[in-house]
């Protein structure tokens, strides 16, 4: 938001009707499809709803006190934070590279752009099986071609930067998308000013590409951080959580409450509390990279 | 010399993308017996994809998919575009708010909110139609678009916009007019983000769907096998053949993004 | 789609948010046939067999006819589209498939009819394998009927060893000899990921040990027997007689070890036999199938697996009847024995193995009959489902050597004593 932006603007009754009339579709929509299921999560979060015993009663904050004290959880949490932090910085750095060589002069251009978009195309569910393949303790590529034979899948330590390889695998291609995006809006006289200077390639990076990036980078980083907080077909497929629930996420967890349990109280608690973590987080975003990274 | 550090960094992205889908081809046109083997097969059979396209209506998984993603992207695209304009454009009291909104639509884990959408959509006897799909799909897709296009339109500068305007536009003339063949690379990037992500989506397609009519790749996918046995060719070969239309798209709106670019840049 | 609809969608949605769901629906039969829809997994090869069963049905049942739509074959998937659906009321389809393990839960939660009218429990304990009638019986009302049976089986090499190993010295013993005579082979791969396929692996070990799953509604977990039964499967790994990999496997990843011929003992479904002998395996016509071993060489119990066909509780009472016969059509021992001829699922039904028909066309599935018959489910109660995560999780961190066995135990115990505490 750039309140200087919006006032420089004249303004008049038309404009404003104008602006209602074209957000407010989406606004509904949003409101629908999105607001109202979450607030319906929020209210079965007050409550003891289990599917098997037919049971709802409205039990307050209990299912939240039971949070503060669930080994589980905090387990969960810290995969989470774990593997968000690790597949975030990786997903970005590699991001970052891989649009640098997308707008360089490098050969096989048409060949980088056909197959960058691949590991992102293949259904999730499906990338998953194939990186378990590749990971496969016996037969596995992967396997067979390191030293040591590890299984990665099987051993706790292995499991989780396994998946995470397999998460930023599958989305580099949609950070690099975005910062290509933006890195080609990046007027090329900015460049050429710049190398006529005799600017170092280092120095043109930093001074002129990170700064006109970085509106960019924020989006890409907080839908990348919220994404990588709410992680689950990548490891739910590989691993479902094991071994020893060394690779369980909040996600996971909540998936599991859910779904094969079907305690609808916990599960949505736990779904509001990783709903909480992502919006602490995206705060501290917004905080840390200032006014012009919000949007 | 700084060329040939170019072209090995252009290999080794292609190999870290295209490797693993490479092998999974190669899965795919092994012989059942031969899966376990790391050597190149001795022999390539198109006996998976016979048995993909023939025994169960995949095709029409394909298609059905296709339309979804293709519905969720446009539907998507155009209220994202309008609103995200608006956003980014024009005075709008509750900006933060919406905004907010977005966001917060976009930081809620998908699974607790099946059990809601899926009374909501059999309320509305939608369950087992593709609409039923699409509906539930903007509630990631919208967010995303709405949160990506403001971005693309804060950075045209204002006084294109307003040099519309003093030139007798009204907002909407100069949102359709000028800004939106503007904003043409962020809607081919933000596009393909939208199609792929539909596509992929799993847990509402499972929970909203039931028959083949209306079933998604995803799922159909997971209906190769019996309860143990796991036809990992034909799975294998069933991810090749639904790579296709994703190519396809992502090479339309591509050059959507590389014209769009250009043409700005004239228009500059 | 008209505005009235979409407004009573809403009114509907606005309701059921509200709790007013399950009101009880009065409704008349419609005119023309009575349509049931009937869901189920798709089997592996020619679709045409099952489809004769349905028209056969049709054929003899005059103005009913059956619609089919398949589930993905993913237990994990079918158990939440039906969370999802039956909790929502669904009155999508009528007649569908249930793992044995949900029974009880989905009976608990009211989702699916009592059946003991037409299949009265004396009936279903007479005619079906005890394991099999002990799943679908749930506080002596039928609930469901077996449609097909799976169990926890032992492949050896039969080429490398002649005599299944009866005891587990014995099957440690044979491994060290049959692996110093070939060298990079593996000794006994079996799963260890941590799925539902561990949970069943430990349960087989328990049992061998002597131990039993239940006493009077508590589950037993931190006995004797069960840390007997954790001990032997984690020596297992740490003593190389299994391979440091089957803590990432699941069945499919065992059965490649053993069908390519790196591997002496596997225990598997009997899904592995049919894949093992099938033409192209490296292990065709060098297999044996036995009981799975145990600490005192008494015949091993298998873990009890396979699907039963259940009603869905929101079926309108007009089409409960045609449903019923459907159920019993499809579990008859003539379908029994068709499904068990094309596609090799073992039949619930006792009399079937003694069919000739069955004996000649699938002699392997017949020779299983003492092995199902001693199939054993695990624990046969609602929570189960809300349980089996935490099993598999404990059972995990003890055999990759997180935790000893005895603690895992011992917090495993905790916490399914917490979950499953009396609201019964």
């Amino acid at each position: 938001m750039n309140p200087s932006r919006a006032r420089a603007t004249p303004f008049s009754a038309r404009d404003r009707r104008t602006a209602y009339l074209l957000a407010a579709p989406a606004a509904v929509l949003l409101f629908g499809v999105a607001v109202l299921p979450i607030l319906f999560a929020a209210w079965l979060s007050l409550h003891r709803v289990i599917l098997v015993l037919r049971e709802r009663s409205f039990v307050g904050l209990a299912n939240y006190r039971f949070l503060l004290h669930d080994p589980r959880f905090w387990s969960a949490l810290g995969n989470t934070a774990y593997f968000a932090v690790f597949s975030v910085t990786a997903e970005f750095l590699l991001g970052l590279a891989f649009a640098h060589l997308l707008v360089s002069a490098a050969p096989g251009q048409r060949l980088l752009r056909a197959t960058i978009l691949i590991p992102w195309a293949v259904p999730a569910a499906v990338s998953g099986k194939i990186w378990a393949w590749l990971f496969n303790p016996e037969y596995g590529l992967i396997t067979r071609a390191l030293p040591g034979s590890i299984n990665w899948l099987g051993t706790p330590g292995y499991a989780m930067p396994a998946a995470i390889v397999v998460d930023v695998w599958k989305t580099v291609p949609f950070v690099t998308l975005l910062i290509f995006a933006a890195r080609l809006r990046i007027p090329e006289d900015l460049y050429r000013a710049a190398q006529l200077d005799g600017a170092s390639s280092w120095r043109i990076f930093r001074s002129i590409t990170l700064p006109l990036l970085k509106p960019t980078l924020a989006v890409v980083l907080v839908l990348r951080t919220l994404d990588a907080f709410r992680v689950f077909d990548a490891i739910y497929v590989l691993t479902a959580g094991g071994p020893a629930n060394s690779t369980e996420t909040l996600a996971i967890y909540t998936y599991k409450t859910l779904m094969d349990a079907g305690d609808f109280g916990h599960g949505s608690t736990l779904a509001i509390a990783t709903f909480l973590c992502v919006l602490v987080i995206s705060l501290a975003y917004l905080r840390l990279l200032g006014p012009e990274g919000r949007g | 010399m700084k060329r040939l550090g170019l072209a090995l960094a252009v290999a080794v992205v292609v190999l870290f993308c295209a490797g693993p889908f490479l092998w999974q081809v190669l899965t795919s046109l092994r012989p059942e017996g031969d899966l376990t083997s790391l050597d190149f097969p001795r022999s390539l059979t198109l006996e998976s994809y016979r048995s993909v396209l023939t025994g169960r209506p995949f095709a029409r998984s394909v298609l059905n998919s296709f339309i979804v993603a293709s519905a969720t992207t446009v539907t998507s695209l155009f209220f994202g575009a309008t609103a995200a304009f608006a956003l980014a454009k024009l005075e709008l009291r509750g900006r933060s708010f919406f905004l907010g909104m977005a966001l917060l639509a976009s930081m809620f884990p998908g699974v607790a909110v099946v059990s809601p959408l899926y009374l909501a959509v059999r309320a509305l006897g939608l369950r087992d139609h593709l609409l039923g799909l699409v509906l539930p799909y903007t509630t990631f897709a919208l967010p995303m678009a709405v949160w990506i296009l403001t971005g693309f339109f804060r950075a045209i500068p204002d006084e294109i916009y307003r040099a519309a305007i003093i030139d007798g536009c009204s907002p909407f003339q100069a949102f359709r007019r000028i800004m939106l063949p503007l904003a043409a690379p962020g809607l081919g990037t933000t596009a393909i983000l939208l199609f792929i992500s539909s596509w992929n989506e799993f847990l509402y397609a499972l929970a909203l769907t039931s028959s083949a009519r209306a079933r998604t790749v995803p799922v159909a996918i997971g209906l190769f096998g019996g309860d143990h046995k796991e036809p990992w060719g034909e799975i294998a070969a069933a991810s090749v053949i639904a790579m296709l239309p994703v190519i396809l798209v992502a090479l339309i709106f591509q050059r959507w993004i590389v014209s769009g670019i250009t043409t700005s840049a004239e228009k500059r | 789609m008209p505005r009235r609809r979409l407004l009573a969608g809403l009114a509907a949605l606005a309701l059921e948010a509200g709790g007013c769901r399950r009101r009880p629906v009065v409704e008349r039969r419609p005119p023309g046939p009575i349509r049931l829809v009937f869901q189920h997994q798709p089997f592996l090869g020619d679709p045409s067999p099952l489809r004769q069963l349905f028209e056969d049905f049709e054929r003899d049942n005059e103005g009913i006819v059956v619609a089919t739509e398949l589930l993905p074959s993913a237990p994990g998937a079918v158990h939440q589209y039906y969370l999802t659906a039956l909790e929502g009321g669904s009155r999508d389809f009528d007649v569908f498939i249930i793992d044995v393990i949900w029974v009880a839960e989905f009976a608990r939660a009211g989702w699916i009819a009592e059946l003991s009218s037409a299949f009265p429990p004396a009936v279903v304990r007479r005619e079906f394998l005890p394991g099999a009638a002990e799943a679908v019986i749930v506080g002596d009302a039928t609930f469901a009927v077996p449609w097909y049976v799976d169990v926890g089986v032992f492949f050896r090499r039969s080429d490398s060893v002649p005599q299944a190993p009866r005891t587990y010295s014995e099957l440690v013993a044979l491994t060290r000899d049959a692996v110093a005579q070939r060298p990079g082979m593996r000794g006994y791969v079996w799963q260890a990921l941590q799925s539902e396929g561990l949970v069943c692996n430990v349960y087989e070990a328990i049992w061998g040990h002597g131990g039993a799953s239940m006493l009077g509604g508590r589950l037993l977990l931190d006995t004797a027997e069960g840390r007997g039964a954790l001990d032997y499967l984690r020596a297992l790994v740490a003593c190389g007689i299994s391979p440091g990999s089957v803590t990432s496997m699941a069945e499919e990843e065992s059965r490649r070890v053993f069908q390519s011929g790196d591997a002496v003992f596997t225990r598997n479904w009997p899904y592995a036999w049919a894949e093992a002998e099938s033409v192209g395996s490296a292990v065709r016509g060098r297999v044996g199938l036995s009981a799975l071993p145990t600490a005192d060489g008494s015949i091993g119990r298998g873990a009890l697996g396979g699907y039963q066909l259940a009603l869905n509780a929101s079926t309108p009472a007009w089409k409960v009847d045609a449903a019923h016969r459907f159920i019993a059509h499809l579990t008859s021992a003539e379908a029994n024995l068709a499904i068990a001829l094309a596609y090799g699922r073992n039949p619930p039904r006792a009399a079937v193995y003694r069919d000739p028909r069955l004996l000649a066309g699938a002699p392997a599935i017949a020779g299983l009959l003492p092995l199902v018959e001693r199939a054993e489910p695990r624990p046969v109660t609602p929570y189960y489902p809300m349980i089996d995560g935490t099993l598999a999780a404990e059972f995990s961190a003890a055999i990759t050597g997180v935790r000893s066995p005895a603690e895992a135990l011992r917090r495993a115990q905790a916490e399914v004593d917490h979950l499953m505490r009396g609201d019964d």
